[in-house]
């Protein structure tokens, strides 16, 4: 995170402003994306996405849990992101902790709704075996291994694709009695793919000047006055929303930012799809 | 073949690694010895009868020198060194380099030079804003802000070690100083060779080419040498309406120019060519002959295309000598 | 698709310790079979790559079998103020496990342990006096652990510092050996960890022949002592070896 000085600043805003950023893009053009799935093997999901020269890695591991006593029909999904010291020697000890904080936050409002879990992203009732007694305990892992600006983005592009890429193993319930514990056999075998068409998307908007960009390199983030992180589902739904930044906003430009990322992140999401096709295609 | 990784589909691939197996087959225009790589802890031969000097990267031990460095060894006549292949910048007197000013001191700025330390730029070796020579007294050193700012980037030219191991830099000259209306990009220091000129001004383009020794690589729009710049950005700290600043942007077609050859610069930074002013100017016209978007030439594609066409130049230089 | 790891069900304490004393009983006996089809005296294949990230100085990246860890070098960079000021550089090790690295979930905080441990390895080889007043930091992070962390982190680790172009005495190459019985074991995998009787780990520069740290726990004879050592400096030299050609072949690729 190296400052720039006010005529580099000046010269990005220059180009926002004339929609030709420092590299060429158009200001709602994302960089380009690569996807690898299965990338940690013990893992029930994963997967990798390269967005320039920003790189994450998500990982998903399911395991048998209680439901919550407040939300005996739901299964429990818990989201976590590291910032690795290997991106930067800053994010060395605590020094990550305070983005680590935020981007986990900031995630799990996209993706899981509210406290009541309804309007969750995930479809919490698929995780659930036995109500109140027996449900899958998701972890979702978000690793950043190299930043280079919106790592919001790509941590929710990688759960996506992870998500896709999940195998909850087949669970037979056996012993119907009514203690606490019922026996449950957990298949080898046998796996159901995790249904992610509800699964939004994330896009970020930064403000600078009078426009907004998509898809901010760590430079142009450091000159932004406010961001707007939109989750756009396929549907066209929003599914979250978080404002970062200092500087505040006049409503009717929020309106605006909303809208126009609804119609970007229905780009990205016909985008993900194609790569995830493309992955699980190569891996058979 | 570092930073920049396009995702290749099958066909790209196979093309790629061909045109960097035909570049390895070449034989390289500088030396014609082979090339003898060691590794760490290597033994390096050396014919014990002559007093051999031991350069860097070499050790003694129990009479056979070793290597402490991954490299190549290079011969001297009695010396001998290991040269690392992806060194680290080592300035030397004289070098021009781009620098970032990341504290200022008393009477002294700190400039980040992608070195193991930070460079010190002395207030005596910089032109004071009025052009006059004389003594720098407490009111400069006060106003030492107006000059030069924290995160500013600055072109100047290596002075020399001082006797505690620090580097010190000096701007006395026009043609250096601070850097504005541009983008300041980081390639690997070995990809750039100490050439006679470091300064390019690309007419055709409108457009000035600052390549250090350092691996920082400034693109920006052309400025006359001693234009005060300085006025500029302080309009700017007047002015902060968005209108008012527009008229000072650069301009449009200048702002193509300044992407496209800050793209071939990431191009071929990671590719892992040499950068020289021809490599630049011959990617840049290339994709415009080709009429690739700016954007795209990042993109697979062209990554494979400049490759190959690197590899019919080496040939053809081979052919000519030969 | 994804591998199903040991803990899922509730109930699984009860059949994890069924499984391990299952193994302690055959270890005993002269003709085990390891579960992954090795010999004793044999260890697991290596797969080493120079410059896996991009930001940093130097990096690499190792695999052995189920064990993979990255490893990045920053520097040399400046020292911090408050450090005092000192002829010779200074060498910062960290090591961090992800949360996914182990079968049970865990917290993926900094391993301490670890850390002082890979720098009193990297401490003799690395020349400091090359790089006064600076400091050069390594970061390891184990993507998964599948048994015999530390010494991969070592040799991991040596090869990214000899990728940063810092410069070094010999490259440090680590190897670790099990004790079940009468039995030694090169290389073992997580589950044989969890029921070995003694371990022995030794990194070591090969080509000066020095031994730059030295673990063991258990009971060892003097005679099992020195077969040990023996399997292990043996094995170190021929994985320094693997990572000499590693280097020198991503050197060919760059020239």
């Amino acid at each position: 995170m190296v400052g720039l000085s006010e005529g580099e600043k000046h010269f990005i805003r220059g180009g926002i402003a004339q929609d030709l950023r420092s590299d060429g893009r158009k200001r709602l053009q994302f960089r380009s994306i690569s996807v690898e799935t299965g990338v940690i093997p013990q893992a029930n999901g994963s997967a990798r996405v390269r967005l320039g020269a920003t790189d994450v890695i998500a990982s998903i591991k399911a395991e048998l849990g209680k439901p919550s006593i407040l939300r005996p029909d739901k299964g429990k999904v818990s989201i976590f992101v590291d910032c690795s010291p290997t991106a930067a020697p800053m994010f060395e000890g605590r020094g990550g902790e305070e983005l680590s904080n935020d981007l986990s936050v900031a995630l799990q409002r996209c993706l899981l709704g509210g406290t009541s879990g309804a309007g969750a992203g995930i479809d919490l009732s698929s995780l659930i075996i036995v109500d109140g007694k027996v449900c899958w305990d998701l972890y979702i892992d978000g690793l950043v291994i190299s930043s280079d600006g919106n790592l919001l983005d790509a941590l929710a592009a990688a759960i996506k694709v992870a998500l896709s890429n999940t195998g909850i193993p087949k669970v037979s319930v056996l012993g119907a009695s009514s203690d606490e514990q019922p026996d449950v056999d957990v298949s080898d075998e046998e796996f159901l793919q995790f249904d992610t068409s509800g699964v939004p998307v994330i896009v970020t908007l930064t403000k600078v000047g009078r426009h907004y960009i998509v898809d901010a390199t760590s430079e142009e983030e450091s000159q932004m006055s406010s961001a707007i992180s939109v989750s756009v589902n396929r549907r066209g739904q929003i599914c979250g929303l978080t404002k970062r930044g200092g500087a505040g906003l006049d409503p009717s430009v929020v309106l605006d930012m909303i809208s126009v990322a609804n119609s970007v992140s229905q780009q990205l999401i016909t985008v993900l799809d194609s790569e995830i096709a493309a992955a699980e295609a190569s891996e058979e | 073949m570092r930073d920049l990784q396009p995702s290749l589909n099958q066909t790209q691939r196979v093309r790629l690694q061909s045109a960097l197996r035909q570049l390895h087959s070449l034989p390289s225009s500088s030396s014609s010895s082979p090339l003898s790589s060691v590794a760490v802890a290597d033994p390096i031969q050396v014919n014990h009868d002559d007093n051999i000097l031991k350069g860097h990267g070499t050790l003694d031990c129990d009479g056979e020198v070793v290597a402490t460095l991954c490299g190549v060894v290079e011969r001297v006549n009695k010396l001998v060194y290991v040269r690392a292949l992806r060194a680290r910048y080592k300035p030397e007197v004289g070098d021009i380099i781009v620098g970032r000013v990341i504290e200022i001191a008393p009477k002294r700025w700190r400039l980040e030079i992608n070195f193991s330390q930070v460079a010190v730029l002395m207030l005596s070796s910089m032109n004071l804003p009025d052009g006059i020579q004389r003594r720098r007294t407490a009111v400069d050193e006060l106003n030492m802000r107006s000059i030069f700012e924290e995160n500013d980037v600055i072109c100047a030219e290596v002075r020399g070690f001082q006797h505690d191991g620090s580097l010190h830099l000096q701007a006395r000259s026009q043609k250096y100083g601070k850097l504005e209306r541009g983008q300041l990009l980081t390639v690997p220091a070995y990809l750039v060779k100490r050439r006679k000129q470091h300064f390019h001004h690309l007419e055709q383009y409108g457009v000035d080419l600052i390549i250090g020794c350092n691996g920082f690589i400034w693109v920006g729009e052309h400025v006359e040498a001693g234009e005060n710049v300085g006025m500029l950005v302080e309009d700017q700290k007047k002015t902060s309406t968005a209108e008012e600043e527009s008229w000072s942007f650069t301009p449009l077609e200048t702002r193509k120019h300044i992407c496209r050859i800050a793209n071939a610069v990431r191009l071929l930074s990671a590719l892992g060519f040499t950068l020289t002013v021809e490599a630049i100017v011959d990617t840049a016209e290339a994709s415009l002959a080709s009429n690739i978007e700016i954007n795209d030439m990042l993109g697979a594609e062209f990554f494979v295309q400049t490759a190959e066409r690197e590899v019919q130049r080496r040939a053809s230089m081979v052919r000519k000598k030969g | 698709m994804a591998t199903t790891p040991m803990t899922y069900s509730p109930s699984q304490g009860a059949e994890r310790r069924q499984k391990q004393q299952q193994m302690r009983r055959m270890s005993q006996e002269l003709d085990w079979k390891r579960s992954d089809g090795r010999s004793f005296h044999q260890c697991r294949p290596a797969c080493l790559q120079t410059g896996a990230t991009n930001a940093a100085s130097g990096s690499a990246y190792a695999e052995f079998g189920a064990t993979k860890v990255i490893v990045s070098v920053f520097g040399p960079r400046e020292s911090k103020k408050a450090m005092m000021y000192s002829d010779i550089g200074r060498l910062n090790c960290n090591v961090s496990f992800t949360t996914f690295a182990t079968p049970i979930r865990g917290q993926g905080s900094d391993n301490k342990e670890y850390s002082a441990m890979l720098h009193k390895a990297l401490e003799g080889a690395v020349i400091l006096e090359s790089f006064p007043k600076t400091t050069v930091d390594v970061f390891a992070l184990v993507l998964e652990s599948g048994g015999g962390d530390l010494p991969v982190i070592i040799s991991c680790a040596s090869l990214a510092l000899a990728d940063a172009g810092i410069m070094m005495y010999d490259l440090v190459s680590s190897v670790s050996v099990s004790c079940f019985g009468k039995n030694i074991v090169i290389d073992p995998t997580a589950e044989e960890e969890a029921c070995q009787d003694g371990s022995l780990m030794i990194a070591c520069m090969p080509a000066r022949n020095e031994v730059t740290q030295l673990t063991l726990t258990g009971q060892w004879s003097t005679a099992k002592t020195n077969e040990a050592m023996e399997l292990c400096m043996d094995a170190c030299s021929k994985l320094a070896s693997i990572m000499r050609s590693c280097l020198k072949k991503s050197a060919n690729l760059s020239s």
